[in-house]
């Protein structure tokens, strides 16, 4: 393996590598390495001239391997494998050196010893390009079938989406019936549909379809295999069920934020939360009575809970949905109470697109719309028999205003749902703010890190539940996309034994956090045998190995050594 | 500095027009920036204390209210479209009216058509 024709490209990245390493200086250093036969330094290596000057050297000087030094392989890998192959050489003939994260970008303050530096890793990139193997991606069959966790509106709705794309579906739901939140909801925006309506239609077509099946008081306790061919452990009410699925949609939705004692006058009769409200208004008819009032005024106070720089409670989000949420309660408590005030105190009004309209509506109605500034939040209290709120309107030059309201709404903020158990199974990453975290909002918007596992709804992020469902159908799609070819591709750097030299100690298996080793016999002694699928090409194992049997493709003991021994020469 | 009581029925005795659109107003001042009397208080803020019901303030600008030319500047320029002139009318009528007592045809309940249910009865 050691006589490789290699291509060694240097990248300036326009400066960014250049201004710190002398890439001419690296070039001198390494072109007489053994077995580089071409070395240049491009301006962008990933500018369409650059990679087309690759693949013409590949074809003209016979090149069987390559390596460019640039950026960081999580930017650039996958470029030029793909330059690799258009040439027609094996994609993991190639070999990535990350000169500028590493590098330059590391060391802006002392170029002489960056450049020293850089020589090395060019010549180490050149040594583990030497021992390079063509390796070929691992083929794993998929299996026809998702599991959705959370049977709220949108898991409901990816349910549906997958069933009719051909796919089966297995729906999880924690809690004693399927609807989440929506099945409480009565009138919802912007169409005044039923949210009780909304779910009693998405669980008749469920109904209708043989390919779904929903369990409710069940969860999902176990996860193992791979992307494409992964085994589920169900807890459905207290029996245990395994199940074989290609991949995972989590649509876990949302909680909804708890004032604390006394903030905004939580606690005092006729406080309530917009929840609260909204199951006040859809659970009763004719004129609204709280605590047996009457309610002939309504004051609505906004952000409670978000968008919280330094409040002790609460999210620094903004919660998305509550504006328009609250001004539709508005509109609905319009129509049922003739003559009713309402009184909307706000930081700033995010009826946005659409939902604009709502709010012009709401104002010609007669709804008034007060500014406060968070640091002089309004105050709420009790006075005789009823509420009084007092607030320094900045509409109004600042000035301090005080009226009394039967009901006070606390617009509280939409919160992340706390599951740990699901979390410990899963592993999905969080973001700061609890919310399930995508790998690329506008690229990758429904896909985690974890190979064939989903998000979709308020799970994610605060959203209405339009936005929901339109993220449902987003996890649906991408979901089928990967299914409906039947087969997946996995990267082949995984660890493989050699039974030869293995005598089944089981120290690897022991260290391996994906348990992607088992024990089975080979010529009538016991070995270790890697699971290619499960494996993920850790490395844990290799160096507890006594025997050394066991190595990572693409990082090989050879390889490994090589790259030392070639960081060891002296500089030049 | 008190609390100034806020009073949502006031502006029903000012609205004697189904042109009256106070509530329009988004507060963004470009009225108050094109006016060539340069009468800074209105309309804005004035529209402010007359959607909150805050009388005295309303009244203690009579002056201001009845130095506006109608010219209509500030409402070519309006982007929420608030009757800005047919506002400050109305407004004109209600001292008229309820202040200096001036000319009793208009009073509340008086025989100038009204837009059917947009008018409540006088304030207190």
């Amino acid at each position: 393996m050691s006589s490789r024709r290699l291509g060694v490209y240097i990248c300036y990245c326009g400066g960014n590598i250049s201004d710190f390493v002398d890439c001419e200086r690296v070039r001198a250093a390494v072109e007489g390495e053994e077995g580089v036969v071409i070395a240049r330094t491009p301006m962008f290596a990933c500018s369409d001239a650059a990679q087309q000057e690759m693949i013409d050297d590949i074809h003209q000087l016979g090149l069987d391997g390559m390596v460019v030094a640039s950026c960081s392989p999580t930017l650039h890998q996958l470029t030029f494998r793909g330059v690799a192959e258009r040439a027609g050489l094996n994609p993991y003939l190639y070999t990535q050196v990350n000169l500028r994260e590493q590098c330059s970008w590391a060391h802006t303050d002392q170029p002489e010893a960056a450049t020293r530096k850089a020589i090395q890793m060019v010549r180490a990139g050149i040594a583990k390009a030497r021992w390079s193997e063509p390796l070929e991606k691992i083929r794993v069959q998929t299996v026809p079938g998702v599991l959705v966790v959370g049977a709220g509106i949108a898991g409901l709705r990816t349910a549906v989406a997958l069933s009719d794309l051909g796919l089966a579906v297995t729906i999880v739901e924690r809690s004693e019936r399927a609807g989440g939140w929506v099945a409480g909801f009565g009138s919802m925006y912007p169409h005044d549909r039923s949210g009780a309506g909304l779910v009693a239609e998405a669980l008749a077509e469920i109904g209708r379809r043989d390919n779904i099946t929903l369990h409710t008081r069940a969860a999902l306790v176990e996860k193992s295999g791979s992307v494409g061919d992964l085994v589920v452990v169900l807890d459905v009410a207290g029996e245990r069920v395994s199940l074989n699925v290609g991949a995972i949609v989590v649509a876990t939705g949302f909680d909804t934020y708890e004032p604390a004692e006394g903030e905004y006058g939580r606690g005092l009769a006729g406080v309530l939360t917009l929840p609260e409200y909204k199951g006040l208004l859809d659970g009763s008819e004719g004129p609204l009575v709280v605590d047996g009032h009457p309610v002939s005024s309504v004051a609505y106070i906004y952000c409670v809970g978000s968008r919280c720089e330094s409040c002790e409670h609460g999210h620094t989000y903004c919660s998305r949905y509550c504006c328009a949420a609250a001004v539709h309660a508005s509109l609905v408590t319009h129509e049922r109470v003739p003559g009713v005030r309402q009184y909307h105190l706000y930081r700033d009004m995010r009826t946005y697109g659409k939902y604009e309209s709502l709010y012009t509506r709401a104002r010609q109605q007669g709804s008034v719309f007060l500014e406060f500034d968070p640091q002089e939040p309004p105050s709420v209290e009790a006075e005789g028999g009823t509420l009084r709120v007092t607030l320094r309107d900045l509409l109004t030059t600042g000035k301090e205003l005080t009226f009394p309201a039967d009901v006070v709404v606390l617009v509280t903020a939409m919160q992340p749902k706390r599951n740990e158990a699901l979390n410990e199974v899963l592993k999905l990453p969080v973001g700061l703010d609890g919310f399930f975290k995508e790998v690329h909002p506008k690229l990758r918007p429904v896909e985690t890190v974890i190979d064939g596992v989903f998000i979709a709804g308020a799970a994610q992020a605060p959203r209405s539940s339009a936005e929901s469902v339109a993220s449902a159908l987003a996890a649906a799609a991408k979901s089928a996309a990967l299914l409906k070819k039947g087969s997946v591709q996995l990267e082949p750097l995984v660890a493989v034994v050699d039974p030869a030299a293995c005598t089944w100690c089981g120290l690897c298996a022991e260290v391996c956090p994906y348990g992607a080793i088992e024990k089975v016999l080979y010529d009538g002694k016991e070995v270790a045998l890697v699971n290619e699928v499960i494996c993920k090409g850790g490395g844990s194992c290799v160096p507890v190995c006594p025997y050394g049997a066991i190595q990572v493709r693409g990082s090989t003991d050879a390889q490994i050594r090589a790259m030392i021994e070639a960081m060891e020469i002296e500089h030049v | 500095m008190a609390s100034a009581q806020v009073d949502l029925g006031f502006v029903d005795s000012v609205a004697l027009s189904a042109d009256f659109n106070a509530w329009a107003c988004m507060n963004c001042g470009v009225c108050s920036a094109s006016c060539p009397m340069g009468i800074d208080l209105l309309p804005r803020q004035l529209f402010r204390h007359v959607v909150l019901g805050l009388r005295a303030e309303v009244v203690q600008q009579a002056d201001v209210i009845f130095q506006c030319l109608l010219c209509k500047a500030c409402e070519q320029n309006c982007p929420a479209g608030v009757h800005i002139a047919e506002n400050v009318r109305s407004l004109r009528g209600y001292l008229d009216r309820e202040v200096f007592g001036l000319d009793r045809r208009y009073r509340v309940g008086a025989s100038r058509p009204t837009k059917e249910g947009q008018h409540a009865a006088a304030h207190g």
